[in-house]
């Protein structure tokens, strides 16, 4: 048998290969089974195997939900669902990440081994609104005590801290510095 | 200070072989994927929407660089001509998803094409930082500046648990791709490179060929990057790629012992042929030139060839490819043209540099 790839020499390698359920064969000589073997680790390692795992994450436990299935997550920002995600790969906006968080754990430990929390560089100006909106949160929570203490006048102190705090925050973001 | 490095003229960071491992590791890359918190990503936002995060992200670059001692140029794409666009993207300074993008995208290029800026790509920004030889922090440091410039006048899209947004889950976190670009002909010629690029996916870590889509490794040209961006920090992602990249130089340092001391005069021949059809073709096909100038390089690493300058071979890799080749020929030409054009290329610029090859080969 003559090498299906160069056609010239004989062939002495059987390639089996498994894609989508599908199982090729190939008769390869040395020369071009070696050549494969190559190309093969070499491409087909990142795009495709994210659109795969993507893909194939939902379809089992969908169809075994069956009717009741219409509670697919959606993103309210840009309308992709989490079936439009997964088919993609890709997020349409910054909100699907809170829209579709429940999942996304897993997914993300799949991809980057095991992690699922950023260790990084954090933005200087996020650093900064967030502790604002931390402590607003917590005069939120004390405010609420004082109401149900009936300790109007401190609950009355702590909403005017929330006010201004929320002021530093629309003020804050959009020119940063 | 990191700066002064990148104030240097082009020319003589490429020719300024500092670091050991500057023969087998060509170059260094950092990416960095950002997206604006008010706009949506690329995947679903309007042309509308484009247009005004192409001109939100220009303005405050255009404007701020200065605070970097850098000036950069701003390239439109979709008003770009097609041949330009590819040639952009043979010199790796845009990719090709930029290139044939359907919404408004653009490039900012600083002035020794060393820092990008890409906008409107799969995400609003991918910052780029791009040093010869093997200088993962220092292209580091210069990127991370440079998005340091940018976060203080744009707002990001950031998580606190998930970090950068990015459209890609792959990049979600650091938004960081870091790679090193290796000429590893030892590790290929003995087959051995099939048992690394396995071992190596499994840390976290991808190695591919770069050059030629779909095809095996042109040129025996490898890139290792990272493939995890959530979880670990900037600095122990480019730690664990420098150590990865550090080794399997010092593999192919072996590997080309190994050849050079079991069959010197084969190796020998095959370079001096390789070099023999880089000055003497009159057809010369892609994958025949980048073959042979990955002999040749190996030849001058190996001290077989002297007198022949590495950056000529580095230019070359660049300008032989299709669009470099029309554009320099000012006219489109097809495949055949291109392979005369090729070996008219090599032969002027490797026999004007060293003008002896031709007489001895002929004596």
């Amino acid at each position: 048998m003559i090498c299906d790839q160069c056609g010239e020499r004989p062939a002495s390698v059987i390639v089996k290969q498994k894609m989508q359920g599908q199982m090729t064969e190939r008769h390869l000589c040395h020369v071009c089974a070696a050549e494969n073997h190559n190309l093969n680790f070499v491409f087909e390692q990142d795009p495709m195997a994210i659109h795969q795992l993507l893909s194939n994450w939902f379809p089992k436990q969908q169809t075994s939900v069956s009717p009741v299935k219409k509670e697919v997550a959606v993103c309210p920002s840009c309308g992709f669902t989490f079936t439009k995600f997964l088919e993609l790969g890709k997020f349409g906006c910054a909100t699907c990440y809170e829209a579709f968080e429940p999942q996304l754990e897993n997914i993300f430990k799949r991809l980057h081994n095991s992690n699922f929390e950023h260790a990084g560089k954090i933005p200087a100006s996020y650093g900064s609104t967030l502790k604002i909106r931390k402590e607003i949160e917590e005069l939120r929570k004390l405010m609420h005590v004082s109401i149900q203490n009936e300790n109007f006048e401190e609950a009355a102190k702590f909403r005017d801290e929330i006010k201004e705090l929320n002021l530093q925050l629309e003020g804050g973001v959009p020119d940063g510095n | 200070m990191a700066i002064e490095r990148f104030l240097q003229p082009r020319a003589s960071s490429w020719m300024a072989n500092d670091g050991e491992n500057v023969d087998i590791a060509m170059s260094t890359r950092i990416r960095l994927a950002r997206n604006l918190s008010d706009f949506k990503f690329p995947y679903s936002f309007s042309e509308d929407e484009a247009l005004k995060v192409d001109k939100e992200v220009s303005s405050v670059l255009l404007d701020k660089a200065h605070e970097l001692n850098h000036s950069f140029t701003h390239i439109n794409i979709q008003e770009t001509p097609k041949l330009q666009r590819e040639v952009l993207v043979e010199k790796h300074l845009i990719s090709p998803y930029l290139a044939n993008g359907t919404h408004s995208g653009s490039v900012l290029l600083s002035e020794n094409e060393e820092l990008s800026v890409m906008v409107n790509e799969e995400d609003h920004l991918r910052i780029q930082s791009l040093q010869s030889g093997f200088h993962l922090q220092e292209a580091y440091q210069a990127a991370n500046q440079l998005d340091s410039l940018l976060e203080k006048n744009l707002s990001y899209a950031f998580h606190e648990k998930f970090g950068y947004l990015t459209s890609c889950p792959t990049n979600t976190g650091t938004g960081m791709r870091a790679s090193v670009m290796l000429h590893l002909p030892a590790l290929t010629m003995s087959h051995q490179i099939t048992r690394i690029i396995p071992a190596i996916s499994r840390l976290g870590m991808v190695v591919r060929g770069i050059y030629g889509e779909g095809s095996e490794a042109l040129g025996n040209v490898y890139q290792i990057s990272n493939q995890m961006t959530l979880g670990k920090s900037e600095y122990d992602i480019l730690q664990d790629l420098q150590n990865m990249t550090e080794q399997i130089i010092h593999q192919e340092r072996l590997a080309r012992e190994a050849i050079l001391n079991n069959s010197p005069l084969a190796l020998e021949d095959r370079i001096y042929r390789s070099l023999g059809t880089l000055t003497h073709s009159r057809l010369l096909s892609t994958e025949e030139a980048a073959t042979c100038l990955s002999d040749v390089r190996l030849g001058i690493d190996l001290k077989m060839i002297k007198d022949m300058d590495m950056s000529i071979l580095n230019e070359l890799m660049i300008f032989m490819q299709p669009a470099f080749l029309q554009q320099y020929a000012g006219k489109p030409l097809q495949p055949k043209e291109r392979d005369v054009a090729r070996a008219k290329l090599f032969r002027e610029r490797l026999n004007k540099e060293n003008a002896t090859y031709e007489g001895e080969e002929f004596a």
